[in-house]
């Protein structure tokens, strides 16, 4: 008899009826669910950090080890995780304000240091839980309270700036696509290194006008020719809904992880890894 | 028998090659040094000088005044004539400039010839510096004949070793199995991040340079988290951007050791000189009320051993500790006959993530870690992060040295001061009617003294910020106020003779 995994927790699910984060809770269930049962790992080998914000509130809802993080820190305090047990499988979740806003030295450096760990990104285009200011991504107009005027910059994009950072991986995915978040979910959990993943979402509260981009979606081949991943990065501007969006593994390369640079964490993890050798123009250690 | 040194020059020049040769030479002859490092934030040029304190008993401090001037430029001589002695001897640079950089083994050769040390004492310590020595043995000895000898120091049986407070405060964390040192540079905090990590393979453990201070406290946390032992560092502008990790601890109950060093604010201020003036901040920074405790080392060999401590507590308690030093005492050398005590030996033995499931949280979170708004949780939780705190004073009051009373203890003249000031004060009072009181605990304050403030007659504070911050902190739990207060805030440390002459005017 297998005992039965469980992932749900006792709490009160406060996000809103029909928001889809309920969509990417159950993705992240199936796939953890699905990563358990492969025997590969346990459910205590896990760790979950979040930011704060309404895609934070799955750590609630999660029956995982994990730190409820300060606003803009999930991403350092899951590379910490990993520095202290880099044997542990660690998944940080954040919102476009977060990550883009206060913790956005912490998103470029995380590429450069490659740690093991997957970053789940919902990109709502709104500070949802603070009643709906303008995040980096918001489309130019997005008229809020903070707002009045209509937000006048440009977003930026964010995949280009993982591109321009050495990603390793970068995928995006939709909220309303479960199986297809799941897919993505174990690809990014599988990859050796920094996997950064955008989930494209909904928010139907605050900025309506940036949502039901489900029909510009379409669907790529795991891609890993840099001049690809480039061309896909520039068909989604998050500002005007005339291009397409693709959706899939946009670029995936291998280098050395944190855990594989690092010989006092190699000695930890304690088991063979294939490591491939350092590409570099300076022969340093 | 107690002789001042100044040695000064441009950065780059390798004034502190000569103040270390030196001290080196007299730590193995027997005697005591201390070696003040004044320095200003630049790499090559400007002035910068040491001053090296040499006696035959314990000194943890130098004088203002001082007996002899090495000067390798101009700008020495214009800078500290003043402070020469009358019949202080002055020795110059110039003189060997054919030397190359063997210039500075000269100038050492010139000071062990003016305190009687035979030659040999220092060939040995030449030889076993340099690899290629030939050429500065005979510098050293150029400089040796190029003086007369004014003192006769006899070899004595102490061998005292030279620590400076970084090296103290590294040591204490390698002696606790520190896993993991996560920090952003700043001055002075620096030098405790390279004194780890020039040694990390060695010592089993890892340093890593996050991209700020919010990170490298960020990660502190993640790790600590994960069941590493961990440490930060950090000087009050990089502790400011850690302000808010530090209130998460307090909910989340992770353990974790922040090192301030201190230097004068606010701002960039001064960056490399002293200042107590953070001890408010460690006391207080961080949002909301938790649990805290701060120690306040006083020289290297206090340093390991509160390090360690605050090593402890931070697990024990799954609290915060903050070991609160400055870069008077991270910076300067001090040589001592003391060891440290037993290190403190603990287990992690919390419920780690990786064995069991374990939340930590920012939020007020319920008994399965999950977040709550409940009034009766908020309010239990709240009660228990100040029972918490209760105990930890408990537990400090029985188990550790909150202060310590130097000098005459039956003086009814009562000093009281912490830190990197405590040297200065210990070496002003040895002549005088007087005892100190060093506190080494700021959080939690030691009961012990309101006691001694209510046996002495004449109360002085004694410390390098502006406000009177420990007095300040004195007050708030004793409520008695001291009225006589010595307050130096102009970035440098006090001097022993001043101090001397200041105590001396006022008891």
């Amino acid at each position: 008899m297998k005992n039965k995994i469980e992932l749900g927790t006792s709490s009160e699910n406060t996000w809103c009826p029909g928001c889809p984060n309920h969509m990417i809770l159950a993705a992240t269930k199936q796939t953890v669910t699905k990563l358990i049962e492969s025997k590969k790992y346990k459910q205590t080998d896990f760790a979950i950090t979040t930011d704060i914000g309404c895609h934070a509130k799955i750590f609630d809802y999660l029956n995982l080890s994990g730190i409820y993080c300060l606003h803009g820190r999930a991403l350092p305090t899951g590379i910490g995780i990993k520095l202290g047990n880099p044997m542990l499988k660690v998944l940080t979740f954040v919102g476009d304000g977060a990550m883009y806003s206060e913790g956005m030295a912490h998103f470029i450096h995380a590429f450069k240091h490659n740690a093991d760990l997957t970053l789940v990104l919902h990109d709502n285009q709104s500070f949802s839980l603070t009643t709906g200011q303008p995040t980096p991504t918001s489309q130019q107009g997005y008229k809020s309270k903070a707002s009045p005027l209509g937000t006048f910059d440009r977003p930026f994009n964010p995949i280009k700036l993982a591109l321009a950072s050495n990603a390793t991986f970068i995928a995006r995915t939709s909220a309303r696509n479960i199986p297809h978040m799941v897919e993505t979910f174990t690809k990014a959990i599988r990859h050796k290194g920094f996997s950064f993943v955008e989930i494209i979402q909904d928010c139907l509260i605050f900025n309506p006008d940036a949502n039901e981009k489900d029909d510009l979606m379409y669907k790529i081949p795991d891609n890993r020719n840099k001049e690809n991943a480039e061309k896909y990065a520039e068909e989604f501007d998050y500002n005007s809904k005339s291009g397409k969006i693709p959706i899939g593994v946009i670029y995936q390369s291998r280098e050395r992880s944190l855990e594989e640079k690092w010989p006092q964490l190699k000695m930890k993890m304690n088991k063979k890894t294939n490591i491939p050798k350092k590409k570099s123009l300076f022969k340093l250690n | 028998m107690k002789l001042n040194i100044i040695i000064g020059g441009k950065a780059g020049q390798g004034i502190n090659k000569v103040s270390e040769i030196i001290g080196n030479v007299l730590n193995k002859y027997g005697y005591f040094t201390f070696n003040y490092r004044d320095y200003a934030s630049l790499i090559r040029g400007g002035h910068n000088f040491n001053t090296l304190c040499i006696s035959d008993s314990l000194i943890e401090s130098h004088d203002a005044k001082v007996d002899i001037l090495v000067a390798l430029d101009d700008l020495s001589i214009k800078t500290h004539k003043a402070a020469l002695k009358k019949n202080g001897t002055t020795i110059l640079g110039e003189q060997f400039k054919d030397l190359g950089r063997n210039i500075n083994v000269a100038l050492a050769g010139t000071i062990i010839k003016i305190l009687g040390i035979p030659l040999v004492e220092l060939e040995k310590e030449i030889k076993s510096q340099f690899k290629d020595y030939s050429k500065a043995l005979e510098a050293a000895k150029q400089g040796y004949d190029s003086q007369e000898t004014q003192q006769k120091l006899t070899k004595l049986k102490a061998s005292p070793t030279t620590l400076s407070g970084s090296q103290a405060i590294a040591k204490g964390a390698v002696n606790s199995g520190l896993d993991l040192y996560i920090a952003y540079p700043m001055t002075p905090a620096t030098n405790t991040m390279h004194e780890l990590a020039a040694n990390q393979i060695e010592n089993n453990l890892m340093v890593f340079q996050a991209e700020n201070e919010i990170s490298a406290a960020s990660m502190a946390i993640g790790a600590s988290f994960a069941g590493a032992r961990v440490m930060t560092g950090t000087s009050g502008g990089g502790f400011d951007l850690m302000g808010e990790t530090l209130s998460l601890q307090g909910i989340a109950e992770i353990p974790l050791t922040v090192s301030l060093v201190s230097r004068p604010g606010p701002g960039t201020g001064v960056p490399t000189y002293t200042a107590q003036s953070d001890l408010d901040i460690a006391l207080r920074s961080g949002h909301g009320e938790a649990p805290r405790v701060v120690v306040a080392p006083g020289n290297p060999i206090e340093a390991i051993d509160k390090t360690s401590e605050a090593l402890f507590l931070a697990e024990k308690f799954k609290t915060l500790s903050i070991i609160l030093s400055d870069k008077h005492l991270t910076e300067s050398e001090f040589s001592s006959i003391q060891k440290p005590m037993k290190t403190i030996k603990f287990k992690i033995t919390r419920t780690l993530p990786g064995k069991d499931l374990v939340k930590s949280s920012s939020y007020e979170t319920d008994k399965f870690g999950n977040s709550t708004e409940s009034y009766t949780l908020t309010e239990q939780n709240t009660n228990a992060r100040i029972k918490k705190y209760n105990d930890i004073k408990k537990f400090v009051n029985k188990k550790f040295e909150m202060i310590k009373i130097h000098g005459d203890s039956k003086s009814k003249n009562l000093i009281i001061g912490w830190g990197s000031t405590s040297g200065a004060i210990k070496d002003a009072i040895k002549d005088l009617d007087a005892k100190f009181l060093q506190v080494l605990y700021c959080k939690p304050l030691s009961p012990k003294i309101k006691k001694e403030m209510k046996k002495a007659e004449n109360i002085i504070l004694v410390e390098c910020n502006v406000t009177g911050q420990l007095g300040r902190l004195i007050r708030e739990k004793t409520g008695i106020k001291i009225e006589n207060r010595l307050l130096k805030y102009n970035g440098r440390p006090f001097h022993a003779d001043e101090l001397n002459s200041l105590i001396k005017s006022i008891i």
